[in-house]
């Protein structure tokens, strides 16, 4: 009975989002805390150093950590604000039940426990046992995604176990295993001081990553030359020494377009080519036709500056190839990705010193996240759950036999086409918010009202958890012991800094004591998170994602370790390939060829104008922590609409006139903004909101075949001017998510 | 000395000595030539003449700041003008409002309002009671006749009379033991926050802090000393007392002047910054050439223009404009603008 | 009072161009135990509908402050670290004439509360030997806190400059603009 007990707005005065602010003068001990507790931000993958204050159980504030290398004491401003996440009026403080009409009422640990342990039970008797699917998140520890992982295998027991790095960087991770075996940023930050040219495509770094700005700033002191696609000029592409403002769902047309420059121009390393690479022929092969004007046709880009970019990349002797979302939320995402690492591989630079490639991961614990096996297809270690070798091992270290591991399940987005089929009937989340987060969310939230039972865990009642029947209340990041592994590979420790309020329960602990009620306790048998860690390391062992070596002791005395680290005296791996041995049997590298393919929706007479969606610097993913922090949200408080002076122009659009913006899938209203720092073919919108402000009513579910990711970054939009004008941000509340 | 009379400020000399001079005849004639002035307290008398002079030196000069100078000239200006009584109306509402209430501080934040607040009430009600006394200007006699029934006397003339051992008689001769109370009630909350605002321990100096709220809560005590003395322990310390007391005060008085103190006296323009601000947007409002936005009034810009001149700065820029002329937004745009020019000149946006 | 380990060797450099508009230092501002979260830092776009282009603005904490000299009550003072303090909140009374002539548009006024409120360069933390708030988060360097050789070998193609040109008029600052390399003042208009 998943559908909205009272009207969105009665739950709304109840649980929020609520703005939170600092009280004048800090909170109660802020100037003197009981202790500070070095920890890191909870938001992206950068995953910043940062130290809590602490004061009677509660978290007074921050001071920056001046120590911890990636960071150095800078935060953005969600880094600066996360600490009001804690002590939050919104914050979910005892479990609760939806009763009809009457909205959500407060019952016991053990009623909501065995509530959704007979449920489980009636829906995987009724259905069979993958009725009954998981969403998880990659804001979990990986002590907790590998438990979410093997709950929803030994004890759940079901197949149907996702997450939400299905729509994060999927694409990345399945394109580099196609051509390295393996999914990890190549090198450090650190490598990238002294790169000759830089090439970021499809990232936002300066709204998304604000801390690796100081990085790339610090290459272009040292005379590095910065080319940054993107079809807005974003913050770090405004002083760019190129900007290539590719049309959005184009960027591989450009990618092959640049590999033709190389091949033709002679810009390669024929002996890193012969040696360590194979598919080169087939991939120069698939490109033979992207000459310049092509180029030029297909992706909205002048061709001088293409010519540009091929010449600065070809003739560099180091460099750095980085890219985002932006590429990677496609239905040929990992074509796009490949299409990068061509031009990588063909010009060889890669492992040796500031020389690199890699995706920007979103995610706090995207890296980590997407290693230890609530995905899918996955088993700890960055394993094949369709592999019976891989298999075999798992079902060793969980003491089980090899059959009772499910097979391979449904994907975050085919799961909620699923349960929209009424093939999937009950469902657990935990740290996903997918009426926010997934493309035509009219489509995800029908979902949602069909399920029979669904149980959501969270600290906060976020847009998806208004539509469960019973609400567990989780751990805070500071409330909870773990690891992260950031986006370069480094995993850091999250250190506990106060215990969860009320009567909210760490996440593992509602795990376990699920578990033990499902009669699969004894594999749950952890004393604390770092019983779990050790558990990992022999799961991931041998896997390519090896966490073998590395130890709790030795992450903090280190601040970090990167992965592989196959043994107790392996130092870890900052910098990938220096041997020039990818993981596959054979040890080369792989060019896969990439030829250009359409986005799924392309402009037509009815929808005429590109749309594509993203992220603002102070808002973090769906919100459900920062649509909370009162100045983030004033910060920019509302989604605005993006578009050029131009094309504003043909539809006699003025700043904050209100505009329907329409899809085949759906409509949404939102204020213009009127700006010439986007491609006059294309209108963006943020997504960050819930409701009737939700662009993600209007993007498109069409998945990459490969990565399943769905396709956030373009689609086919009407404008229509409703001739009003928005009335001011502050009055529209649009955090609330009505 | 010599360099003492060098940077002597005649005007202000000559105007604090007429404002002591005048407080010396007023006492004479409140006191019916010193026939009812307390001769007990004649130290107080001459600390609080001093002070006087000290302060009215200190304003003269202060006045004679430009932009002071401005702010003054145009208080008047403004409040003597057609429209005086809506302006006197407004300065009487901020007089309650600001001065006797402080109720802007409330906005900074609400104990140091409560902190503020007691410590200034129980200081100005006991200033109007001191300083009369002091001056002879009030004195209680016994009415002729009776043992019990007391008269009090303003300049010398009867204005009240009760019963010796009434609410009034009690209110009348114990009303500063009343306000030292909250006077240290107040220094202490004030004290607190110095210990415990990070931001205030970082800022705040002993001179000019501290020292102050100490004084003030040793003028209470030692006042309350008298008090305690005289009800239980029967006078046998009031000569301690009634000195150490003296000393307090008469340090108060001389050092209001120079230090903290002061304040009480400047915060009083601040009635004339309000209707500057009033009249200023009648008169016209101006635009930042930037923001297209107002932002300030003409009146306020075009005086600073002035006031910057007589300080010795220009922004006057070629065209004949000022830099004056943006806001403060439109300032730091047209700076980032130049910046990003120059930047750009240089062959690269980034360096 | 508190012991002052201010250390005159550490400077202040801006540079506008690296901003990159995420406001954390102006969030980290607010931090700062002299502010009472109120923020003193200034953080906006400087054009929105023709450029990304943002601006950061701290107290240039001038060697001659326009501010100090317009103050009809003398609240606000230069230390002899050449820092230029926030109002004196007993002395002043609002009017808002350093706002106006503040030629680089730092102090701001608080309505309610009749006070003007500016950066004093996080003296809670500096005279402790700390770096300001927002230097110290800022994540593109746009705000740096440090000595003049560091920033010197880590900005080659840049040169600390501290005189500013309004017209008529030349200001000089002890906080430094970064100017391309052969700069010696930045020629505002």
């Amino acid at each position: 009975m998943a559908k909205l007990p009272i009207s969105a707005e009665k739950i709304i005065d109840k649980f929020g989002p609520k703005k939170h602010y600092t009280p004048m003068g800090g909170f109660e001990g802020s100037h003197e805390p009981d202790k500070l507790v070095k920890t890191h931000c909870c938001f992206c993958a950068m995953q910043c150093g940062i130290q809590l204050k602490v004061k009677d159980n509660k978290i007074a504030g921050f001071e920056p950590w001046m120590e911890f290398p990636f960071n150095e004491g800078r935060l953005c401003p969600k880094g600066v604000q996360r600490y009001l996440q804690n002590n939050h009026p919104d914050r979910l403080l005892q479990p609760y039940q939806r009763v009809e009409g009457k909205g959500f009422e407060p019952i016991t640990w053990d009623n909501a426990m065995e509530r959704t342990i007979s449920e489980i039970r009636r829906i995987q008797t009724q259905y069979g046992n993958d009725s009954f699917a998981m969403l998880s998140g990659v804001s979990l520890t990986n002590e907790k995604s590998y438990m979410v992982g093997k709950f929803a295998r030994l004890a759940l027991k079901t197949k149907n176990l996702d997450y939400n790095g299905r729509l994060c960087m999927v694409s990345a991770g399945a394109g580099n295993k196609k051509a390295f075996g393996l999914d990890r940023i190549s090198n450090s930050w650190a490598d990238l001081k002294h790169a000759e040219v830089i090439i970021i495509a499809g990232s936002n770094v300066s709204e998304c990553f604000p801390t690796l700005t100081h990085y790339i700033w610090q290459a272009r002191d040292n005379g590095a030359k910065l080319i940054v696609v993107d079809p807005r000029v974003t913050p770090i592409a405004r002083t760019a020494d190129l900007h290539l403002p590719v049309k959005p769902g184009r960027d591989s047309a450009l990618f092959g377009a640049i590999l033709k420059q190389l091949v033709d121009n002679d810009w390669i390393d024929h002996e890193f080519i012969e040696k360590h690479t194979n598919g080169f022929e087939a991939a120069a092969e698939a490109v033979k036709d992207y000459d310049l004007d092509w180029a030029e046709k297909t992706t909205g880009i002048e061709k001088e500056k293409i010519l540009q970019a091929a010449t600065w990349w070809g003739k560099a002797k180091t460099s750095f190839l980085l890219h985002a979302r932006g590429i990677e939320h496609h239905t040929k995402g990992v074509d796009n990705v490949l299409s990068c690492i061509n031009i990588v591989l063909a010009t060889g630079r890669i492992g040796k010193p500031y020389c690199g490639y890699g995706t920007i991961t979103g995610q706090g614990n995207g890296q980590g996240g997407r290693e230890h096996g609530h995905k899918c297809d996955q088993l700890p270690g960055n394993r094949d759950i369709s592999n019976p070798e891989h298999r075999k091992y798992i079902a060793e270290v969980w003491g089980v036999e090899e059959k009772e591991i499910p097979g391979m399940g449904l994907s975050a987005y085919e799961i909620i086409e699923a349960i929209h089929r009424g093939e999937i009937k009950g469902l657990i989340s935990i740290c996903f918010n997918p009426i926010v987060s997934l493309p035509n969310n009219n489509f995800v939230r029908e979902a949602f009202e069909k399920l029979e039972y669904y149980v959501a865990i969270d600290f906060f009642l976020n847009e998806t958890a208004r539509h469960a029947d019973v609400i567990l209340p989780g751990s805070l990041h500071e409330e909870e012991e773990g690891t992260v592994t950031t986006a370069e590979g480094r995993v850091v420790k999250i250190n506990q800094a106060i215990d969860p309020p009320g009567e909210a329960r760490k996440d593992s602990d509602i795990l376990i004591e699920m578990a033990r009620r499902l009669g699969a306790g004894d594999k749950f048998n952890f004393e604390n998170s770092e019983a779990v860690f050790n558990e990992l390391r022999v799961a991931s062992k041998g896997g390519t994602a090896d966490y073998y070596g590395i130890s709790y002791e030795k992450i903090e005395k280190n601040m970090g370790v990167f992965w592989p680290c196959p043994s107790e005296d392996h130092p870890g791996t900052p910098r990938l390939w220096e041997e020039k041995k990818s993981a596959f049997p054979d040890g080369k590298a792989r060019f896969n060829p990439v030829a250009y393919k359409e986005p799924a929706e392309v402009v037509d007479k009815d929808f005429p104008v590109i749309l594509t969606t993203g992220r603002v610097v102070s808002q973090y993913l769906s919100g459900t922590q920062t649509r909370r922090i009162g100045k983030l949200v004033d910060q920019y408080p509302e989604p605005l609409l993006e578009i050029h002076p131009s094309l504003a122009i043909q539809y006699n659009i003025q700043n904050r006139d209100l505009i329907t913006v329409r899809t085949r899938r759906g409509e949404a209203t939102f204020p213009a903004q009127i700006v010439e720092t986007i491609r006059p073919d294309t209108v963006f919108i943020p997504y960050h909101w819930g409701g009737s402000h939700s662009a993600n009513q209007l993007t498109v579910g069409d998945l990459d075949p490969i990565s399943k990711i769905p396709e956030f970054k373009v689609c086919a939009c009407q404008l229509i001017p409703t001739g009003k004008k928005a009335a001011p941000a502050e009055e529209r509340s649009a955090y609330q998510s009505s | 000395m010599l360099k003492l009379f060098q940077t002597l400020n005649k005007v202000a000399f000559i105007k604090a000595t007429i404002a002591a001079l005048a407080v010396v005849i007023l006492v004479f004639i409140g006191s019916r030539n010193l026939q009812n002035f307390d001769a007990a307290l004649i130290t107080y008398l001459f600390g609080t003449v001093f002070a006087v002079f000290g302060i009215a030196y200190r304003y003269s000069v202060w006045l004679q700041r430009p932009p002071t100078r401005l702010y003054w000239r145009r208080s008047m200006q403004f409040l003597f003008s057609k429209d005086f009584l809506t302006y006197a109306t407004r300065s009487i509402y901020l007089l309650f409002r600001n001065i006797l209430f402080q109720r802007f501080i409330a906005y900074r934040s609400k104990t140091r309002w409560w902190g503020h607040f007691l410590l200034a009430s129980g200081c100005l009600i006991s200033f109007a009671i001191t300083i009369p006394l002091t001056f002879g200007w009030i004195h209680f006699t016994l009415e002729p006749g009776t043992y019990d029934i007391y008269n009090a006397n303003f300049f010398g003339f009867k204005v009240a009379s009760f019963e010796l051992g009434g609410p009034i008689s009690i209110l009348a001769f114990k009303a500063l033991f009343f306000t030292s109370i909250p006077v240290i009630i107040g220094a202490i909350i004030m004290m607190k926050r110095r210990v415990k605002d990070g931001g205030l321990i970082a800022t705040q100096s002993l001179d000019g802090d501290w020292l102050p709220l100490v004084l003030l809560i040793a003028i209470s005590v030692t006042g309350l000393g008298i008090g305690y003395d005289y009800t239980f322990l029967e006078g046998r310390t009031h000569q301690f007392m009634a000195v150490t007391h003296a000393i307090t005060v008469i340090l108060f008085l001389i050092w209001m002047p120079f230090g903290k103190f002061f304040h009480i006296f400047q915060r009083l323009a601040q009635l004339g910054a309000n209707l500057y601000k009033i009249e200023g947007s009648k008169r016209g409002m101006a635009v930042c050439p930037h923001t297209k936005a107002e932002f300030a009034s003409q009146t306020h810009i075009n005086d600073l223009k002035t006031v910057t001149k007589e300080l010795g700065f220009d922004f006057t820029l070629a065209d004949g404009t000022n830099h004056l002329d943006l806001s403060p937004e439109g300032k730091r745009s047209v700076l980032a603008k130049a910046h990003f020019e120059a930047r750009k000149a240089s062959g690269k946006f980034f360096g | 009072m508190t012991v002052t380990k201010y250390d005159q060797q550490m400077g202040f450099f801006i540079d506008m161009q690296r901003c990159i508009g995420c406001h954390a230092c102006e969030m980290a501002c607010a931090e700062c135990e002299t502010n009472g979260q109120e923020s003193m830092i200034h953080i906006h776009y400087v054009e929105r509908a023709v450029s990304t282009q943002t601006t950061v603005q701290v107290c240039m904490h001038c060697e001659d402050p326009a501010c100090a000299n317009v103050c009809p009550a003398d609240a606000i003072s230069k230390d002899e670290f050449g820092v230029v303090h926030t109002a004196e909140t007993s002395r002043c009374i609002g009017c808002s004439n350093c706002v106006l002539a503040c030629p680089f548009g730092v102090p701001q006024k608080q309505e309610k509360a009749e006070l003007m409120m500016k950066c004093n360069m996080c003296y809670d933390r500096t005279s402790a030997g700390k770096k300001p708030m927002c230097a110290t988060v800022c994540p593109s360097g746009a705000l740096f806190f440090g000595t003049r050789e560091e920033i010197e070998l880590k900005r080659p193609d840049s040169v600390p400059v501290d005189t500013f040109i309004f017209g008529n008029q030349e200001v000089k600052t002890k906080v430094k603009i970064m100017m391309p390399k052969g700069s010696n003042y930045l020629k505002v208009h």
